[in-house]
This record gives structure tokens, C-alpha cells and sequence, in this order.
């Protein structure tokens, strides 16, 4: 799959997740990015450290406002007021708005997520248009270096501990800080050189690394910005209705040619289990 | 007809008074020249500014005239001059772009705006030049450190400058990558590219050279020079027969980062009096031995033992140690950490430092540095002194500093262990020499394994 289809894919995602309020749409545009991760994410590139990062995000925001926000009908349960901000009724609502506020941020980093788990970075460098081919070559560079820095730190913190350091207070940690930031600079410098030597800058770059663009990745591409093109003009038009659960709870209203929309998320992962 | 051309070249480096380069007057042509020189001599400069990276990337006061194929270094940029000059750095980990060896190789053609057919021939010329055509695919953190300069070359080779310049590109290697990085050189020179390379370890390319050249205060000082060859073996046979007491010593260890076993089952003493060098390829388990040995590194199995007292660890990257404004500081910050009684001015004088004692240890040259790194690490007596790669980027009298050093420390009744791929320095310090190789020792007789 191509990293430029792919961007596709991620950006109508994200219109998508952002666009509306309403969980229904959001669970769909999730469902679509978490199969396509684990029937296409690379081995090793943290997809499970990510899926627990995002479930974390998604919690803190339910309970943020189960806790912070006190409207609604049905009252789960009632703290003391005298607590300081979370103190009063915890309602229905505010648990029901809360799931769908973490939904729609899960939706949204999980869409975006393919960038990073399914493409190698240097896949993403190549995927830029000309404009900025220079400036993602010297950011592909750059997260390049990121290994390195971490490797030298932990050899800095050896080195010196047989020196004697220790790490008691504040003031002992510029003989660590100092060369760790010194050498990643040096490094920097060294690598800007190499570029520089091996003509970074010079004019128009051209790639050695051609993405393949098959058929597929046109119908993905097209599949994709039709299906949030369509979903954008159906909310715009009040054809696709969001979803507010105060003062009352109510079920969302589902709009079948949204969610038809937002099902066209998931041509790539059908191509994939075909 | 010359490919480079120098003449009355200076050069000062931005805030500072004195000049690195003074007066250099230089014509190199086809084939391969060496350039040797104390450490601080002006060789990384002068190659620096084959390439305009002095002055352009540098700054700092430039003067004279230098010119690559005719055209003038001062006033083309270094971008510029990629397609006429190739350079190939010394440290390998900090030269690759892009995360797979074919990839990587291609970046400069990319920057040069090659069309992809013309630049898969040159990508796939320059890589069998340099005998990793095998390696097209792997990705680069993968290689070892003589595969990845391998690859810096054939990154550059693929560009097919005219002239091509290497700073000291042997001081990480081992034997078998510094000779497969030799033949690649060879290789290039012979299909017509000029190449410059300045090595401290130049016995390895001397015989193969078209010229030599010597480099001391920023000026050439001599051509086909007759540097000494650091090959004393006073130390060579020193307690044989005799079993001193242990100064460390490993039972059945096991060890390796992350949970990942790189030495097996290993059994290995080293006694007071005693210098162990550890020899092996890049990769073999050097580096995680001294660090088990120095407790950095817990065993997966097995147990060490130590002598009771002060355990000096120097790794191969000297800048890690280097954190205070001056030379001096840095040497009694170790003494003061320590609780040792030393004095810093015996440490600089030991190693050669006194006149640089009040600068900034990361403005030295490399081997400077490393020198500076050896004396903040020795100070205060230690009685079990690591030694990782110490010879990296070191001059003959650096060498010659670290080898009194080291037997001075036997001497007195310590112990010292180094790993090391450099032969003339087992030859000069190692009482004992053991071989690494797939995570086991063999010790060999050091004697044999300097007249190899």
C-alpha cells in the first residue's frame, strides 16, 4: 500500500472522527484504523504500546468529564459537595458524554496512526512533494540520529559512574546532562556535514525509491476522500446529526448514507483479508 | 595534472588566534596518498577544506588558494563540490541518511538530482566496488562498523567525484574490515579515482600508497615519510610462569545487553601485574566483557570477582567523559570523586596534556581528547584499569604516552585489560592477549598474535 494512499486514508479518518460528536460515526472510523493496523502494522513497531497509550487518553477523557461536568437527569451517583471541583452529582450523561469525547480521540490518533506503523519514516520522507523533499530529508536525518543519543546517554551514565558520580542531587546531573547534549550536537554536526558533503541542498532532489502506486491505492485513495467529502457535505447539511446527550440521554440518530460514508474507510482492510 | 591543488594555504578556526593551517603548499594527483601527522597537526582541516566544509560549513579566516579539478574551493559550496569531491567521515554510526544500505547509498544521486534508472547502475557499481552488493537490502543499524564505513564509501563512490577523501576511516575497524575497506580504496583508485586519506594507523595503508605526506603545525613538513613503528614487545613475555594474584576473574559467566547472552559460559582471570588484551571482530563481545568485568553489566549467569579498589572504565567514545571547561578540571573532578590523592598536574604531565591542561577538552583533536578522556580516567590510581578502543584517532607520541601509562599501572601492582583491534599496541602492552570470537574466549600467546 502506498504511503501517499495511505496518507489519504489517514486524513479522511481524521475529518471524519473530528467532524462529528456523534459516537456511532466515531466507532466505525475507529473499527476501520484498528483493523487495518493489525492486518498490515509492522512487526515490532508498537502497536500495542500505542493501543494502550491511546485506551489511557480515551480514559482520562471519560473520566475527566464523568468527574468535572454535574448536568444531567440520571444521577449515578452524588459526591460530597464540599470536595473541591468533583464534588456533586455524577450523571448518566456526563459518563455517556465522556465515552464519546475518548472515542472520538481514539478514533482520531488511531486514524493517523497508520502513518507511522504501517510506513517506514523514510517512506514518509519519500511520500512529501518536492517542496518539501529537502526539509523531510534532513528530518528523516535527524530522527535518525534519536538512537544514537539514547545509546550514548546510558554509555555516559556508566562511564561516569565509574568516575564516581553519583546521581544524589540536582548539581550532579550536568556531568551527565553536559556531554549527553554535547555529543548529540556533535553528532548533529557531524551528520550535517555528511549531508552537506554528499550534496544535501544542492537543487531538485529525485528519488531512488519510487512508490509503487497500483490500483488498489487509487481506489483506496478515492474511496476514502469520497467517503469523507460525502460525510462533511451530509453534517454540513444536517443530514448527518451529531450527538448531545444533556440535558437528557438519548440514543444518536443514525444517518445510513453517513455511515455508508464513513464504511468506505475500511476498502483497504477488505483488500487485505480477501 | 593535478587534481588538487593548495598553495600558501592558512586557516584559522573561528575564535582562536592561532592558525591551524600555516602555509600549506600541495599538488596530489592520480593515485593514493597518505597523509600522516601528529594529533593537532592539521590533517582533519586540511581535508576539511577539499571539500569547502573549511570555510563554508566552518567559517573562520581563510587565506591562499585551493582548488579541486580547477575550481576554486573558496567560492564553490560544498554541495557543490560533492560531485567533484567524495568524503567519507571517521566515525561510521554518524554518516547514513536513510535506514537501509541501498537507500543510503543512493542519497547522494538523489541530492544530485540523478534520474532513478542511471542512479540504480551507480548505486549497484558502488556497492559491488565495495563488496556489500550482499547488503543492498539489510538495514544500516545491522552492520557492523566496518560494513557501515563500507557503505559511506560506496555512498560516495557512487557520486564519482574525482577525488576522494577518507579521515582516518580505519580507527574503528577491525582487521578483516579495515582490510575489506582497504580493497574497496584499491578498487576505486584503480578505476581512476584520486584518493587522499589521512590515517594514524598508517602502517596499514603505507605500502599500498602511491605518496606519503606528513603534516605537523598546519603545514606539510615531509613526503614518503619514515614514521617509527610502535612494535616493543618488552611486555610481551613479563610474568610468564609466574601466577600472580587475581585481580578479577569470571566463573561460567554468561552475558550480554537486554537479556541477550553475548559471551558463553566464559572462565577468565586476570592477575595483578597482569595487561589482558582482548582482541576479536567487531561485534564479538569485546566491549560487553569489559563492562561485565567492570559491573556496568550484570552476568546472566555466573559470577565475577573483583580485588577490592578503584576500577577506571574508558569507552570507546572519549567525548563521554568530557564535561568540565578544562583538561585540568576534568582530571580533578575524577580525583575529587574518588577521594584519590593524586594531583592533576602529575596525571596531565603522564599523558602529555600540560600544554593543553587549561583548554576545553572538546576543542582538542580527537586524539587529544582521547588522551585527555585516558588521563581523567587513570587519575588516582586505580588497581583495575578497562581500556575500550584506546587507541582511536591516537598519534605515534599518544600511543607511546598510553603505553607507558598502562605499564606503569602493571608496575605498580595493577591490572589492566583492553580491548583493542590495534596489533601494535597488543604488541607493545599485552602480557596476555585473548581472542574473542562468537562470544568465547581462546587465549593465545601474545607473541603469536603479534607476528601475525
Amino acid at each position: 500500500m502506498s504511503t501517499r494512499s495511505l496518507a489519504a486514508w489517514s486524513a479522511s479518518g481524521l475529518v471524519i472522527a473530528l467532524s462529528t460528536s456523534n459516537p456511532v460515526y466515531r466507532a466505525v472510523v475507529l473499527l476501520c484504523a484498528l483493523n487495518l493496523l493489525l492486518a498490515r502494522g509492522r512487526r515490532g513497531s508498537g502497536t500495542r504500546l500505542l493501543l494502550v497509550g491511546i485506551g489511557i487518553a480515551a480514559l482520562i477523557a471519560t473520566l475527566l468529564t464523568l468527574f468535572l461536568s454535574h448536568t444531567g437527569q440520571h444521577v449515578l451517583v452524588r459526591l460530597p459537595a464540599g470536595i473541591p471541583v468533583i464534588g456533586g452529582p455524577l450523571t448518566l450523561e456526563a459518563l455517556s458524554f465522556g465515552l464519546a469525547t475518548g472515542l472520538g480521540i481514539a478514533a482520531a490518533l488511531l486514524a493517523v496512526a497508520p502513518l507511522t506503523l504501517i510506513s517506514q519514516p523514510h517512506e514518509l520522507v519519500d511520500a512529501l512533494p518536492a517542496p518539501l523533499a529537502r526539509t523531510g530529508a534532513a528530518v528523516g536525518a535527524a530522527l535518525n540520529l534519536i538512537p544514537g543519543t539514547l545509546r550514548s546517554a546510558a554509555e555516559i551514565r556508566d562511564a561516569q559512574r565509574m568516575r564516581g558520580w553519583r546521581a544524589r542531587r540536582v548539581v550532579d546531573w550536568p556531568a551527565v546532562a553536559v556531554p549527553v547534549v554535547l555529543t548529540a550536537i556533535e553528532g548533529s554536526m557531524t551528520l550535517a556535514e555528511a549531508m552537506e558533503s554528499r550534496g544535501y541542498g544542492t537543487r531538485a532532489r529525485t528519488h531512488f525509491g519510487i512508490q509503487g502506486w497500483a490500483r488498489h491505492d487509487t481506489l483506496v485513495s478515492v474511496t476514502a476522500l469520497l467517503g469523507a467529502a460525502g460525510f462533511l457535505a451530509l453534517v454540513a447539511t444536517g443530514a448527518a446529526p451529531g450527538w448531545f446527550p444533556f440535558p437528557a440521554l438519548s440514543a444518536p440518530r443514525i444517518s445510513v448514507p453517513a455511515l455508508l460514508c464513513c464504511a468506505l474507510l475500511a476498502v483497504p482492510s477488505l483488500r487485505v483479508s480477501r | 595534472m593535478a587534481v588538487l591543488s593548495l598553495a600558501g594555504l592558512h586557516y584559522t578556526y573561528p575564535g582562536t588566534a592561532d592558525r591551524a593551517l600555516d602555509g600549506v603548499d600541495l599538488e596530489i594527483g592520480p593515485g593514493l596518498t597518505l597523509l600522516t601527522g601528529a594529533s593537532g597537526s592539521g590533517k582533519s582541516t586540511l581535508l576539511r577544506v577539499c571539500n569547502g566544509l573549511i570555510p563554508h560549513f566552518h567559517g573562520g579566516v581563510i587565506g591562499g588558494s585551493a582548488r579541486v579539478q580547477g575550481r576554486d574551493v573558496f567560492r564553490t559550496p560544498t554541495r557543490e563540490l560533492a560531485r567533484d569531491v567524495g568524503f567519507v567521515f571517521q566515525d561510521p554510526e554518524l554518516q547514513a541518511v536513510y535506514p537501509t544500505v541501498e537507500r543510503d547509498a543512493a542519497f547522494g544521486l538523489e541530492n544530485l538530482g540523478v534520474p532513478r534508472g542511471e542512479m540504480l547502475r551507480r548505486v549497484g557499481d558502488a556497492l559491488e566496488i565495495c563488496g556489500i552488493t550482499h547488503l543492498r537490502s539489510r538495514a544500516v543499524g545491522t552492520l557492523s562498523g566496518g560494513e557501515r564505513q563500507r557503505l559511506a564509501l560506496a555512498g560516495v563512490l557512487a557520486m564519482r567525484p574525482c577525488l576522494l577523501v577518507l579521515d582516518e576511516p580505519f580507527s574503528q575497524l577491525d582487521p578483516a574490515g579495515s582490510a575489506a575497506l582497504l580493497s574497496a580504496l584499491e578498487a576505486a583508485v584503480r578505476s581512476g579515482t584520486t584518493a587522499l586519506v589521512s590515517e594514524h594507523r598508517h602502517h596499514l595503508v603505507r605500502q599500498r600508497a602511491d605518496r606519503c605526506l606528513v603534516m605537523g603545525r598546519g603545514r606539510v613538513t615531509a613526503c614518503a615519510p619514515d614514521v617509527p613503528v610502535e612494535a616493543a614487545s618488552r611486555a610481551v613475555s613479563r610474568g610468564a610462569g609466574v601466577t600472580p594474584q587475581l585481580s578479577w576473574c569470571l566463573h561460567r559467566v554468561s552475558a550480554g545487553p537486554a537479556g541477550v547472552a553475548v559471551l558463553h559460559d566464559l572462565d577468565l582471570a586476570g592477575g595483578a601485574g597482569e595487561v589482558v588484551a582482548l582482541t576479536g571482530a567487531n561485534g564479538s563481545g569485546k566491549t560487553t566483557l569489559l563492562r561485565t568485568i567492570a559491573g556496568l553489566l550484570s552476568p546472566l549467569s555466573g559470577s565475577v570477582e573483583r580485588r577490592p579498589g578503584r576500577i577506571a572504565y574508558l569507552p570507546q567514545n572519549p567525548s563521554a567523559l568530557l564535561h568540565r571547561a578544562t583538561v585540568r578540571s576534568e582530571i580533578a573532578w575524577t580525583l575529587r570523586r574518588t577521594g584519590s590523592a593524586g594531583r592533576a598536574d602529575a596525571a596531565l604531565e603522564e599523558l602529555g596534556l600540560t600544554a593543553v591542561a587549561d583548554r576545553d577538552p572538546r576543542d582538542l583533536s580527537t586524539g587529544q581528547r582521547q588522551r585527555a578522556a585516558l588521563a581523567s580516567v587513570l587519575a588516582g590510581d586505580p588497581s583495575l584499569v578497562l581500556l575500550d578502543e584506546p587507541t582511536r584517532g591516537m598519534d605515534a607520541a599518544a600511543r607511546a604516552a598510553l603505553t607507558a601509562a598502562v605499564a606503569r599501572i602493571a608496575e605498580r601492582g595493577g591490572s589492566a585489560v583492553v580491548a583493542t583491534h590495534d596489533l601494535q599496541l597488543v604488541a607493545a602492552v599485552a602480557t596476555r592477549v585473548v581472542d574473542l570470537m562468537d562470544g568465547r574466549a581462546c587465549e593465545r600467546p601474545a607473541l603469536a598474535t603479534v607476528a601475525r
